[in-house]
């Protein structure tokens, strides 16, 4: 029994990086009041530039270029969100379609239909003194983003709510004008958030191509972005929930590959597609009762005017 | 400049600039040639091989390629025009996925499941996919009437709950061709021959009765819109939700119609596609024709005219793309070229700021006004 948690633990913690680095940057982006629909083709280039850079480079500097590609393709977004006040929903499902149809044509022309070359994965830590342990074994084994997927949720909400910067984030997600009228600008504020959800979507992308597998895949990354999405929504907007629905997603997720691979007789029961909806029913279902009340920034999705009130 | 060039021009060149710019990128990730090349192949593909015709006198080199294009068109419109009905009542359907994938399901069943005369069999298989398909986009329409969720974020949702149901559940379990049985087909049971859209040119080409259809509802959505009294009350929604309940109109009403025609439309798309070329629920959609519906309805500036348009032309640049394989440029090379275009419509203010006609300098040198004190920062 210990040991069918433990590797449920393991295999949670393998996949939860990812997701949980995409639903921060998703967190980010909409609490400074610009939607980002885009995360998946933010990963997605994030997870391509990663493999590819990561053929020469060592691993780590693919990483950061996987960050730097998702700051790109932010870049694309906030261009047109912030500087034009376009319909940021257009924006982010253009930039879906771009880095889908775009990646798949690099891919195929680059190194053909079946993924690029392996690559040499992240370093896994194996740490000596918790490998005896019960239970907090799984801990280790893992990469370094992990580790600091461990981490960055606590750091990030210190952020958010206790410095002055976090403010005034959250303040140009709410009221931009009273943030205006302090003098502050609205649109650079947006435009860090903006770029930093864009790294964060891409360091999830990289997370897949060089941590839980060693190359990128032609549908990499397969949908995870709209469940950081999810997990964004059904943590309130808030870094530590976003963290616990993250985690929980990942969970669900290692139980059911799990289930498929040692009880399939259950997955007759249970069906499968059961527990790949449940995210998503889930998401609903707390959106559906929380009702009017909602955490969204209330600037959320409206382009900032200075003549506008 | 007229109100309606500024709404034309930016879709126009957003669509030129997109193909300049995939030419490009092709030309620089081979070479000049070969994007030509590719170009060439694809507008063969979408718009039939002319040079050939004339050669050879063949028509079929002509009626192949413009059938692809017609069918790819026709699920493009009609997603398009599920993005587009929802955008009048000032919703933003990005569900129009999840619908269709319901719609498809739907239609498979009952093309599969009954026992009808064509005359009925079609009519009722696409009904069953409107239905689904409407009732699919009701819930997001419900949960934003009544709990005020954002239906970006609930159809985003629907989409994925749609997938896994439908995909990881449905079409390899219980509705499995063979289920029960040790068969490993991917699937859904073959529709009968009576529930099979008829083509339209025999053996000549694959083009079948979805596309007139498409066609005729595009059509019958812009009489709706322009000349109908509830069509004029969803745009009045769409345009100031306030203003509209002030005047009498049933806001609630209209959305809800609105919404649940989005999601039969899309769901017809599915029917379209399970109908006329699928004959079964292949264990997946294939493409995001969804999320192609958002491109194609923002291109078409969602006007169902526009959209129709928009859907043609980018039905023929998908049809073409598989000729593009020739040269190793991937199928979904025009996906690109569409996604691009999108992008560059999403900067529409960029273009009508480009297209500002200059103003004359003024001739009297204004001084610039004095500038108002500091505030004091708090």
């Amino acid at each position: 029994m210990l040991e069918i948690i433990e590797a449920l633990l393991s295999s949670t913690l393998e996949y939860f990086p990812a997701l949980l680095f995409a639903a921060l940057g998703a967190t980010l982006s909409e609490r400074s009041g610009v939607v980002n629909v885009g995360v998946e083709g933010m990963m997605r280039a994030g997870a391509f530039c990663a493999a590819v850079a990561a053929i020469t480079f060592p691993t780590p500097v693919g990483v950061l270029v996987g960050m730097l590609a998702g700051a790109g393709m932010a870049a694309i977004h906030g261009y047109l969100c912030i500087r034009w006040r376009s319909d940021q929903v257009v924006s982010g499902m253009a930039i879906n379609l771009v880095a889908l149809a775009g990646g798949t044509y690099l891919l195929e022309s680059l190194y053909g239909p079946n993924g690029t070359p392996p690559i040499h994965q992240l370093t896994r830590w194996h740490l000596p003194g918790l490998s005896e342990v019960p239970l907090l074994r799984v801990l280790s084994g893992h990469s370094a983003l992990t580790w600091l997927a461990l981490v960055l949720p606590f750091a990030f909400h210190g952020l958010l709510y206790r410095t002055p910067l976090g403010l005034r984030l959250r303040a140009v997600g709410e009221k931009p004008h009273a943030v205006a009228t302090l003098g502050l600008s609205v649109t650079g504020l947006r435009w860090l958030a903006v770029l930093g959800s864009g790294m964060l979507a891409g360091l999830g992308g990289a997370t897949l191509s060089t941590a839980v597998l060693d190359r990128f895949e032609q549908h990499t990354p397969a949908g995870l972005g709209f469940m950081a999405l999810a997990a964004m929504v059904f943590g309130r907007w808030t870094p530590l929930g976003a963290f616990l629905a993250a985690l929980f997603f990942a969970f669900g997720g290692a139980l059911r590959i799990g289930l498929a691979s040692s009880a399939p007789g259950l997955l007759e029961v249970v069906p499968q597609g059961f527990l790949l909806a449940l995210p998503y029913v889930l998401t609903l279902a707390v959106l559906a009762f929380q009702g009017q009340r909602t955490h969204a920034p209330a600037a959320l999705g409206t382009p900032y005017e200075q003549e506008s009130r | 400049m007229g109100e309606r060039l500024r709404a034309v021009l930016p879709s126009v060149f957003s669509v030129f600039l997109a193909l300049a710019v995939c030419w490009v990128f092709i030309a620089l990730t081979r070479d000049a040639e070969t994007a030509t090349g590719a170009y060439l192949q694809m507008l063969r593909g979408g718009l039939g091989d002319w040079a050939q015709y004339f050669e050879s006198e063949r028509l079929t080199v002509l009626t192949r390629p413009l059938g692809e294009a017609a069918i790819k068109a026709a699920l493009l419109l009609l997603t398009g025009l599920s993005v587009t009905v929802a955008f009048k009542v000032g919703l933003f359907n990005i569900g129009a996925q999840g619908q269709m994938l319901v719609g498809a399901l739907a239609a498979a069943v009952a093309g599969a499941q009954l026992q009808l005369p064509a005359v009925l069999h079609i009519p009722v298989a696409i009904l069953a996919a409107c239905v689904t398909g409407g009732l699919w986009a009701l819930i997001a329409a419900g949960l934003k009437l009544a709990r005020g969720v954002h239906e970006v974020i609930s159809t985003i949702m629907l989409n994925w709950v749609a997938v896994s149901l439908v995909d990881n559940w449905l079409s390899v379990g219980p509705l499995r061709a063979g289920a029960g049985t040790h068969l490993s087909i991917t699937g859904t049971a073959e529709i009968a021959t009576s529930a099979q859209l008829p083509r339209l040119l025999g053996e000549m080409s694959r083009l079948h009765l979805g596309f007139p259809l498409a066609l005729a509802v595009a059509l019958a959505i812009w009489v709706w819109l322009s000349r109908l009294r509830s069509g004029f009350e969803t745009r009045a929604v769409g345009l100031g939700s306030e203003a509209a309940r002030a005047a009498g109109i049933p806001v609630v009403r209209r959305t809800a119609q609105a919404m649940g025609l989005a999601g039969a439309l899309a769901g017809m798309a599915g029917a379209v596609l399970v109908l006329g070329t699928e004959y079964r629920y292949p264990g997946g959609l294939g493409a995001p024709y969804g999320f192609d519906g958002i491109a194609i309805s923002l291109i078409g500036g969602n006007h169902p005219l526009g959209v129709a348009l928009s859907a043609l032309f980018f039905g023929a640049l998908r049809a073409g793309g598989t000729r593009m394989q020739l040269l190793g440029v991937h199928k979904s090379y025009p996906e690109l070229i569409q996604g691009l275009a999108l992008l560059f419509v999403a900067g529409r203010l960029v273009w009508l700021a480009l297209l500002r006609p200059r103003k004359v300098a003024p001739v009297v040198p204004t001084r610039q006004p004095e500038t108002s004190p500091e505030v004091p920062r708090a």
